[in-house]
């Protein structure tokens, strides 16, 4: 090969958002199909993302195959915007996406991609969040064969997952599941809502903003469309419980950043070895601090 | 894509449609009616066939599409790249609304619903005409809207057709400038005999 070759510029360079044409528009009418069948495992044909599957590629492909010019993106990871992989998504949008702008506000952002949580700040219907999944099938812990479970998914059946919800309460007087709790949409699908906490499963019930989840790994696309049902599966006498955050006193614990107390919290140990506790949301954490700097800032004046 | 066949493009339409970044907007807003099914939501900018440009945002040679009353002509049917098939087996059909369809379309597997057609239906206005009143996944309570230009038997069939969730097709009713979606999750109540 010549040593001296270089590719022209038009072919060195990425199409806008990296993926090709035909890949974005694969992806997008698998969202279309997502949102017509509500909580069903739409598959597509992920594609190679130059970072590792595991690592938000699922996500990724979804928010790159819905950006433009004018979009306001926003990307989180266990509610921070200031984490690796928070920070790396990031800054891949703002390198292959020209004239897109980057946030860490929720109240700003168009486009939320996030790992692990459903941001603090009620969504609205002119945001989409998009939930980077690693296992999308519920159905995988009772049952291995794929062309099985895709017929219980078809069928609605369930009863072999609420077998196991079952026995956990038999073994453990409690649904063992902290987080990927299974969810009922619209009445049919169960959907494994991504590694999100419980207290963020009724959330997504009834939300005004659009939701779409993307596995890059397992190739699945789903979605739980605005004003939907999102019931976590339970039963009639054992009602569902989020995560408890009283202490001893029965107090509802408050942030020790700033204050709030009705947020989800990080359980976190300083260099003493004492137990503190810290909003996950860093965005909403921010803006309880600044709008309590500006209360006491009125009061002192 | 396709920007030196775009240059000899239908006089009819602006060759905006067959640009990467004029479909990206146009998808946003096709997912919007998705997502909140029977609003009404503009498409096309002056100058722009709506119908083609849908069609551009979301065909090409991945999928089957079907054009029963063969309203596109050969120069976009070329453009779009789209591999072309009968309406039995179409992943997309584009049809009149005016004109009941002799075939039927496919209603997916319980195990691939995702397979049950789109069908791109081409309505005189999503202004006037006769009411429907829609309720289901992405409507708060209960729309009301009122489409004229569409044969009574499609929403007879539609009934049929979306009988057993997850099976079914997904509707795009497409005016001259504006769309409007019905998923299969969609109820639909109208006023028999009305047109």
């Amino acid at each position: 090969m010549n040593p001296g070759y270089e590719l022209p510029l038009d072919e060195a360079a990425y199409s806008f958002g990296f993926l090709d044409e035909y890949a974005k528009r694969e992806v997008r009418r698998t969202i279309l199909k997502a949102i017509c069948i509500p909580g069903y495992q739409t598959p597509y044909a992920s594609r190679e993302m130059p970072m590792g599957r595991g690592f938000g590629t699922g996500g990724l492909q979804v928010t790159l195959s819905l950006v433009g010019p004018g979009d306001t993106v926003k990307v989180i990871d266990q509610g921070a915007d200031d984490s690796v992989n928070a920070v790396n998504l990031r800054k891949f949008i703002e390198l292959t996406c020209p004239k897109v702008d980057t946030t860490e506000h929720t109240r700003d952002a168009s486009l939320i991609q996030s790992r692990h949580r459903v941001p603090e700040m009620p969504l609205t219907e002119a945001q989409v969040l998009v939930l980077q999944v690693p296992y999308p099938d519920p159905l995988v812990v009772v049952e291995p064969s794929e062309a099985r479970r895709k017929v219980m998914h078809g069928e609605g059946d369930y009863s072999r997952l609420l077998t196991k919800l079952y026995e956990d309460i038999v073994q453990f007087d409690e649904i063992t599941i902290s987080h990927r709790y299974p969810t009922r949409i619209n009445g049919h699908y169960v959907i494994d809502p991504s590694p999100i906490p419980r207290y963020d499963v009724p959330r997504l019930h009834h939300c005004p903003a659009l939701i779409l989840l993307g596995a890059g790994r397992e190739k699945k696309i789903y979605a739980v469309p605005p004003y939907t049902r999102a019931e976590p599966l339970v039963f009639d006498d054992v009602p569902f419980r989020t995560e408890d955050f009283r202490d001893a006193q029965g107090q509802r614990r408050a942030c020790a950043r700033c204050g709030t107390r009705d947020s989800f919290l990080d359980e976190l140990i300083d260099d003493d070895g004492n137990k503190l506790w810290q909003c996950s949301d860093s965005d909403y954490c921010n803006s309880q601090l600044a709008s309590g700097q500006d209360s006491t800032r009125e009061v002192a004046q | 894509m396709n920007e030196s066949i775009a240059m000899h493009a239908n006089p009819k339409t602006s060759p905006s449609i067959w640009q990467a970044a004029r479909q990206q907007k146009a998808f946003r807003q096709l997912m919007q009616a998705f997502a909140y099914p029977g609003r009404t939501l503009p498409l096309a900018e002056v100058g722009e066939d709506t119908t083609l440009l849908l069609l551009a945002t979301l065909v090409d040679g991945g999928c089957r599409l079907a054009d029963p009353q063969q309203q596109l002509n050969q120069d976009d049917l070329q453009r779009l790249g789209v591999t072309r098939s009968a309406s039995d087996a179409a992943d997309y059909l584009l049809c009149q609304g005016t004109r009941p369809l002799e075939a039927e379309p496919r209603l997916g597997t319980l195990e691939n619903p995702e397979q049950g057609a789109t069908i791109v239906l081409q309505v005189a206005s999503l202004a006037q005409g006769s009411s429907l009143t829609l309720s289901g996944p992405g409507i708060r309570d209960r729309h009301h809207l009122q489409v004229s230009g569409v044969d009574p038997d499609w929403w007879i069939r539609r009934e049929a057709w979306n009988a057993h969730f997850p099976l079914g097709v997904d509707m795009i009713l497409v005016s001259e400038e504006a769309v409007i979606a019905l998923p299969r999750t969609t109820t639909l109540r109208y006023t028999k005999g009305a047109r």
